[in-house]
């Protein structure tokens, strides 16, 4: 691969990320970019349940989902009621 | 011109090393989760002393003595453009490890709010890691949506 090549994956890696609130994520919005990137496993899980036989791939996707699940579960339990937007 | 081999020079010598004073912008952004007013958030420069330099699963982070975890690209002096890894790179037990560390300091009761601390920093990449792999894989559906 060239230089230029990697720099622009790079770049658009971070473009991506930036785009999606997620190069730096604000101590206030935690818990709705998990729920962007939960969105974003759920849909790729159907498509691997639907389409593709890579049993794989779909248990990693699978645990993906469970360990964000968790992890956006501790932290609601840890946010002051009233300061969390609506869940999804 | 002395812009460049300025940027060369930092170059050959990045990443700084162990024990090695860095400049990095911090952020007086509070801990709390309802500190989003105006100006809540702005960028401070800070020193510290430099303990480790880690890769996570996206970009390398600068463990300072404090314990604090500041991501490269808030480092001074950090080349451009970054070095981030491809993230077929990560490998499925790396993954796994990363995933039972954030499940560990989870259960432990640790709050992932806490700026610059090991929690963020590791949420903070395997949510970025988990988005550039799920997006680069999914296929559009038919009408057109992710």
């Amino acid at each position: 691969m060239s230089r230029s090549d990697k720099e622009t994956e790079e770049q658009k890696a971070w473009r991506v990320l930036s785009e999606a609130g997620l190069v730096e994520i604000r101590l206030d919005e935690f818990a709705e970019r998990i729920r962007d990137v939960k969105r974003l496993v759920m849909v790729r899980l159907r498509e691997l349940l639907d389409f593709n036989n890579n049993v794989q791939e779909r248990e990693s996707a699978a645990y993906s989902l469970g360990t964000l699940k968790v992890l956006e579960l501790k932290l609601l339990a840890h946010t002051p009621k009233g300061s969390e937007s609506q869940e999804n | 011109m002395k812009a460049t081999a300025k940027q060369l020079r930092i170059e050959t010598n990045w990443p700084p090393s162990q024990g090695q004073a860095i400049s990095f912008t911090s952020s007086t952004e509070s801990n709390s989760p309802r500190s989003n007013s105006p100006g809540s958030n702005s960028p401070v420069s800070e020193t510290a002393i430099l303990k480790e330099v880690r890769w996570g699963l996206v970009w390398r982070d600068f463990v300072l003595e404090d314990g604090r975890v500041i991501p490269e690209h808030r480092v001074a002096g950090c080349p451009q453009p970054q070095v981030w890894r491809n993230i077929s790179e990560v490998t499925e037990d790396e993954r796994e490890q990363c995933e039972e560390r954030l499940l560990s300091m989870a259960g432990a009761g640790m709050d992932p709010r806490k700026r610059d601390q090991s929690f963020w920093t590791e949420l903070n990449q395997y949510l970025a890691y988990t988005y550039l792999r799920f997006k680069e894989t999914g296929s559009p559906s038919p009408d057109g949506e992710p």
